[in-house]
């Protein structure tokens, strides 16, 4: 009995990842029935593949949005750290570990200073990393107007080598959300996060340490944004300016999927990690299906209604 | 309207100097902002003052100061509108895909009038009775317009904008734009509707308190609703404006819109957590960015720079108003 009841709140409360699982679950089970080939372990291994790239920026953004705010600095610094990946190695195998060190330095930096604005000038996230967006965006292009640079062969192996038969990138995006989700779970920084995000007056009156959360938040959400940027130059060889653009508001459909909510303080970042494979897996089925390109932008706007709009009704509304 | 000002200036008398300087600051400081960076163009640049440029900004704020006005309603409202680029373009495209001449006009406005209020209402449906985030239901509608439009066009867009549309997004009339003109019989429009109607009043008290809104017994669905309406139906129209002005179609027209929108209302005082701003405010936000960017071209600075201020402003404006 206590048993089943044990059971009965852990559905409870991690009701969301129920959710993303279910969808999960049915897209396999309908790409089963579409096409033999989807439901092989090649093709799941090339699907775990494909999420890499989402699932590295969703996990800065799932924190920050768990805070209540939101990071829209994500594509301009994912562009311009590709760029100065590429354009910095520039195919000498010497300078790799520098400029790796270098690079998230620079991604955690520009998080800090993210988040040193929000609580000096006391100004939404979402106008702060907008703004940071465009001032990065110039930076970027300062650098380069076009591809720049190129990266050496050995690097390449971040985005297309295997460890014994898996994706090496994506394995590092798993680990990364693993360990997010333990300092989430038994830091107590990890635990302020969700107070923050609950409420952010009474965790101020509580005493909580506001700053240092955000300043945690914004630096990891930095942080992910430039091995994002180091991933995309091993795969396309050199760093574009533009590359980045297009995660900005990717990257908060996985977090929205995995059941974080918007508003701030429920969550996290395993939800967001099964979000990011999903969207990679409704894809490949797409693919599979031979619905073309444009389609697949209908079917993830859908799929976003319908997950936000079923997650929201059943909370009552404030 | 006094009763406002006078508790206005109550509450920064209790304040003291710096808080009230900040206070004027943040209430005045938008309409200071503009004509100092008019001064500083002319001062610095004898061409940002002729009649041709001063012109020429007027035509091509336009577009935005119209999308900008629909913005301040959602923003108003506590919302947020991130579909107005996506409704721009499908505008755009729409315009282009009939025969080209003005006897589609019409048909044209029609259908497009039609997408756009498909899109309001879908927005503040979601928004309104659904409950989802208005960042997340913008977000939703902006990809699947997106989807749709990429589906009809097959990635390639073509076909001509009718002639109309032509002189009334490029083409000035004894030195005023068109365009301008449709902008200025809107703002007014507009701002009877915000601040002179009674409409105007429930948007700013659901805004301000849906909860006190509701006790009052304002219906703040349909309140919401409208207001997203309003949003993508002005976008739609800024959308045939600018292609007109572009004067050719490609998938992306109005790129950038619904952040420079979003931006333009917020360095006009539109609070992004709701129930405060105004029309001029916003007005003269998008009139700052065109300027700013105008001046940036003129003074022969990289174009780059352009975009890193306009990041700066976003921050400093907002620090502002940041209470």
């Amino acid at each position: 009995m206590t048993g089943s009841l044990a059971a009965v709140r852990w559905f409870r409360a991690h009701d969301s990842l129920v959710g993303v699982t279910l969808l999960i679950a049915a897209v396999c089970i309908l790409g089963a029935g579409t096409a033999d080939r989807f439901f092989s372990f090649n093709n799941m291994v090339n699907v775990y593949e494909q999420s890499t790239d989402l699932a590295l920026v969703s996990i800065g953004q799932t924190l920050a949005i768990l805070t209540g705010g939101i990071d829209l600095s994500v594509g301009s610094l994912i562009s311009l750290t590709s760029c100065l990946t590429s354009g910095l190695i520039d195919g000498d195998p010497s300078r790799v570990a520098p400029v790796l060190v270098a690079v998230l330095a620079l991604g955690v930096l520009i998080g800090l200073v993210n988040a040193a604005l929000v609580i000096g000038l006391r100004v939404h996230p979402l106008i702060v990393t907008l703004g940071m967006s465009a001032i990065l965006q110039g930076v970027t292009l300062f650098y380069a107007m076009g591809p720049v640079g190129k990266v050496p062969r050995d690097f390449s192996f971040l985005a297309y080598g295997r460890v014994g038969g898996f994706p090496l990138g994506a394995t590092i995006a798993v680990m990364l959300c693993i360990i997010v989700a333990l300092l989430l779970r038994y830091l107590p920084l990890g635990r302020q996060i969700y107070a923050v995000g609950d409420d952010d007056n009474a965790a101020r009156l509580a005493g909580l340490p506001r700053s240092r959360v955000l300043m945690l938040v914004y630096g990891c959400s930095g942080f992910c944004c430039a091995a994002t940027g180091l991933y995309l130059a091993a795969r396309f060889g050199s760093g574009q300016p533009y590359t980045g653009v297009n995660y900005t508001l990717a990257s908060i459909t996985p977090v929205i999927l995995g059941g974080t909510v918007l508003r701030g303080g429920r969550g996290g970042v395993v939800g967001t990690l099964l979000g990011a494979f999903l969207i990679s897996l409704v894809n490949n089925l797409l693919n599979f299906m031979d619905v073309s390109k444009q389609y697949q932008l209908v079917a993830q706007a859908l799929i976003i209604i319908l997950a936000v709009s079923v997650y929201m009704h059943r909370r009552e509304p404030t | 309207m006094t009763d406002a000002v006078t508790q206005t200036a109550e509450a920064a008398a209790r304040l003291g100097p710096l808080p009230r300087l900040r206070s004027s600051v943040s209430r005045f400081g938008i309409f200071m902002l503009l004509p100092a960076l008019v001064l500083l163009g002319g001062a610095i640049s004898s061409t940002f003052l002729s009649a041709g440029n001063i012109s020429n900004l007027l035509l091509q704020l336009a577009p935005l100061g119209i999308v900008a006005i629909g913005q301040a309603f959602v923003m108003i409202v506590r919302g947020l509108d991130l579909s107005v680029a996506s409704t721009m373009a499908t505008a755009a495209v729409i315009a282009t895909g009939f025969s080209g001449s003005n006897r589609d006009v019409a048909m044209i406005t029609v259908v497009v009038l039609a997408t756009s209020v498909a899109v309001g209402l879908l927005n503040g449906v979601l928004v309104a009775k659904r409950q989802v985030s208005p960042f997340l239901a913008t977000l939703a509608t902006m990809i699947l317009l997106q989807g749709f439009r990429f589906a009809y066009t097959q990635g390639a867009p073509s076909g001509n904008v009718p002639p109309l549309f032509r002189v009334l997004g490029s083409e000035k009339f004894y030195g005023i734009p068109y365009d301008f003109a449709i902008l200025l019989v809107l703002a007014v429009i507009f701002w009877i509707v915000l601040h002179r109607s009674a409409f105007g009043r429930r948007v700013f008290i659901v805004g301000g308190n849906p909860v006190t809104g509701r006790m009052l017994g304002i219906r703040t669905d349909v309140i919401t609703i409208a207001c997203y309406l309003i949003s993508s139906c002005l976008a739609g129209a800024a959308g045939l404006i600018l292609s007109g002005y572009v004067g050719l179609v490609d998938n992306w027209v109005g790129q950038g819109y619904e952040l420079d929108s979003i931006v333009a209302c917020v360095i006009g005082g539109v609070s992004l957590k709701g129930g405060r701003g105004s029309i001029p405010g916003a007005l003269a936000g998008a009139a700052i960015i065109m300027v700013a960017a105008n001046e940036v071209l003129l003074f022969g600075l990289p174009i780059q720079i352009q975009i890193i201020i306009k990041g700066v402003v976003i921050v400093l404006a907002a620090a502002l108003y940041a209470r």
